[in-house]
């Protein structure tokens, strides 16, 4: 009777221990490095998302190697534009400082198609505070030219008043006053 | 610093252990990778921050009243990203209100195309309509952290919420539990995703993507602690503020200027 249970406890004991040592290991294997640091979590975590990518820039950052481009840029009304957004992100273009690869740029209609995204009054949500926008295609019929002039054809599409100003000059010689 | 910069090189594995540990002095974790540093620095002060939490109260503001819908952020998220088609971390979505206070919203593509086309299925006129740019509310108390069962989906002290792809199983829970549907399972990756307020650009000293490539400043970012930031003058000073969905007690930290009471 009493070896017997004796037996038994040897038995609970031991399989107690089993299921401890299981437990370390698994614990080992399935808790990663790092894991309760700071808290429920992988402090590495922290270090993978830092050390993502950094693909666009800043305006800035086209500035330096543009020089004809950046006159006009920041002396214009699209000073707030955002280079990335029009040509594409600074990391497909630069890398380690020199230039890898093209940006894609935009002719004809695909310019019109990008100046109507943000400038097109038939979409009415957008607040006049933001933005000035134009009817097409009023905006060319007041202006007495066909309607399948593009956008680039009397706006320079970095600083779009640029030759506006420029003819209004001309015109009357002083514009002071719209400046 | 080169010496610094070889070690992580060298054996990655090893050197993130010394800095878990805290062997390396002052816990030094972020160190800024070359190239960040040639742009100048636009959240100051940043860039000296090299311990793994920083002490600012970073803060998101969203002003509908400047939103123009071109979807710029959109853009810029989905190429800093690499989102794969048909999902977003980032999305603008139009709001239309008609006299008999009737509202429809859409967001074709999330807005990703810009918004090229009018509604034209509404049958009153309309009384208001405006653009709502959507994004993490990284809420100071996130149900999404709460669910995860495996730890993969934490809150830094700083106050991102970010999340582990090495730990993330995929489960889908975060994705129910987020109210304000910013989370998707990224079918490439097969985990969870969604914005992070661009981690990794801030704690360069970058503003988010979205920020910095808005024309119309309706997206704005930075410290509270700061009193000159922008985010600290709109918070102090009287302007209609309001965040998404109070009621669930979320606490978000992304702010909304000029919120009407019809978004969701
Ligand atoms: C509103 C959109 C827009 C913005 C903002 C913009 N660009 Fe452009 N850019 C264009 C378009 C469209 C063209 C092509 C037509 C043209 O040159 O008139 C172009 C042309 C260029 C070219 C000349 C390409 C060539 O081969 O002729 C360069 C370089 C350039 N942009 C750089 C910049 C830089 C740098 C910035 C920021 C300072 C910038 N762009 C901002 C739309 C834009
Ligand atoms: C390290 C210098 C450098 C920087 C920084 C740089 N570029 Fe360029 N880029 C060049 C060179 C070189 C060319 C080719 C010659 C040219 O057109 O001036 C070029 C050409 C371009 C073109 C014409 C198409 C092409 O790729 O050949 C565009 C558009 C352009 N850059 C836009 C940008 C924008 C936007 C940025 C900022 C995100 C930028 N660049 C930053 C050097 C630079
Ligand atoms: C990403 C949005 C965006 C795109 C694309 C864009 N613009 Fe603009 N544009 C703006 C904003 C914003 C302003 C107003 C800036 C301000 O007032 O500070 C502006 C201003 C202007 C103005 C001056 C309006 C005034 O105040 O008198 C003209 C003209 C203009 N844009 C033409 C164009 C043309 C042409 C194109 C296409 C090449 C274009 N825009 C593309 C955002 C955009
Ligand atoms: C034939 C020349 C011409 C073409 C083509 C043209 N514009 Fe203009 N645009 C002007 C002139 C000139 C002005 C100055 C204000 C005025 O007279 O309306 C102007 C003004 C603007 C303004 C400011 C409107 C305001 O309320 O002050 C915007 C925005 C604009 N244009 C956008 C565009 C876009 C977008 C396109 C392409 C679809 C375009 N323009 C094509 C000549 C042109």
């Amino acid at each position: 009777m009493g070896d017997n249970h004796n037996t038994h406890v040897k038995w609970v004991v031991g399989f107690l221990t089993m299921a401890a040592i299981l437990g370390l290991i698994v614990k080992k294997v399935l808790v990663p490095e790092g894991f309760g640091t700071y808290g429920h979590y992988r402090a590495g975590a922290i270090l993978d998302e830092f050390n993502r990518e950094t693909r666009h820039m800043t305006n800035d950052s086209c500035l330096s190697c543009h020089p004809f481009i950046k006159e006009m840029h920041l002396e214009g009304i699209h000073r707030t534009v955002s280079c990335e957004f029009c040509h594409g992100p600074y990391g497909d273009h630069i890398r380690n400082g020199k230039k890898v690869a093209t940006l894609p740029v935009k002719k004809g209609e695909e310019i019109t198609a990008l100046c109507l995204r943000c400038h097109n009054q038939i979409i009415r949500a957008r607040p006049k505070e933001s933005i000035k926008m134009i009817t097409m295609p009023d905006h060319l019929e007041n202006k007495k030219v066909q309607t399948d002039h593009n956008c680039d054809q009397c706006h320079n599409v970095h600083a779009p008043l640029m030759y506006v100003k420029q003819a209004r000059e001309m015109m009357h010689m002083s514009s002071r006053e719209d400046k | 610093m080169d010496r610094i910069r070889a070690e992580i090189n060298n054996d990655r594995r090893a050197f993130i252990k010394k800095v878990l540990n805290g062997t390396i002095a002052g816990s030094l974790l972020l160190v800024i990778p070359a190239g960040a540093s040639e742009v100048a620095e636009q959240l100051s002060g940043m860039r000296a921050e090299q311990s793994i939490f920083t002490k600012k109260r970073f803060a998101f503001i969203v002003d509908v009243t400047r939103c123009i819908g071109c979807g710029s952020c959109c853009v810029a998220d989905k190429l800093e990203y690499n989102v794969p088609d048909g999902n977003y971390r980032t999305w603008v979505e139009r709001y239309i209100i008609d006299d008999e206070d009737n509202v429809y919203v859409d967001s074709p593509d999330g807005g990703l195309g810009g918004y090229v086309e009018p509604r034209k299925d509404i049958p009153h006129p309309v009384r208001d309509t405006f653009f709502v740019p959507k994004l993490c509310n990284m809420c100071k108390k996130p149900s999404c952290v709460q669910v995860c069962p495996v730890g993969a989906t934490f809150q830094t002290e700083d106050g991102f919420v970010l999340i582990d792809k090495e730990r993330c199983v995929g489960c889908g829970y975060c994705i129910q539990a987020c109210p304000y549907s910013v989370r998707f399972l990224n079918p490439e990756t097969k985990t969870a995703d969604k914005c992070t307020w661009c981690y990794h650009r801030v704690r360069k000293g970058l503003l988010p993507a979205c920020v910095n490539v808005c024309p119309v400043g309706a997206r704005k970012f930075g410290d509270l602690d700061d009193h000159e930031s922008e985010v600290y003058k709109i918070l102090h000073l009287p302007h209609v503020v309001s965040v998404l969905k109070p009621g669930m007690g979320n606490k978000p930290a992304l702010h909304y200027v000029g919120l009407r009471r019809e978004v969701v």
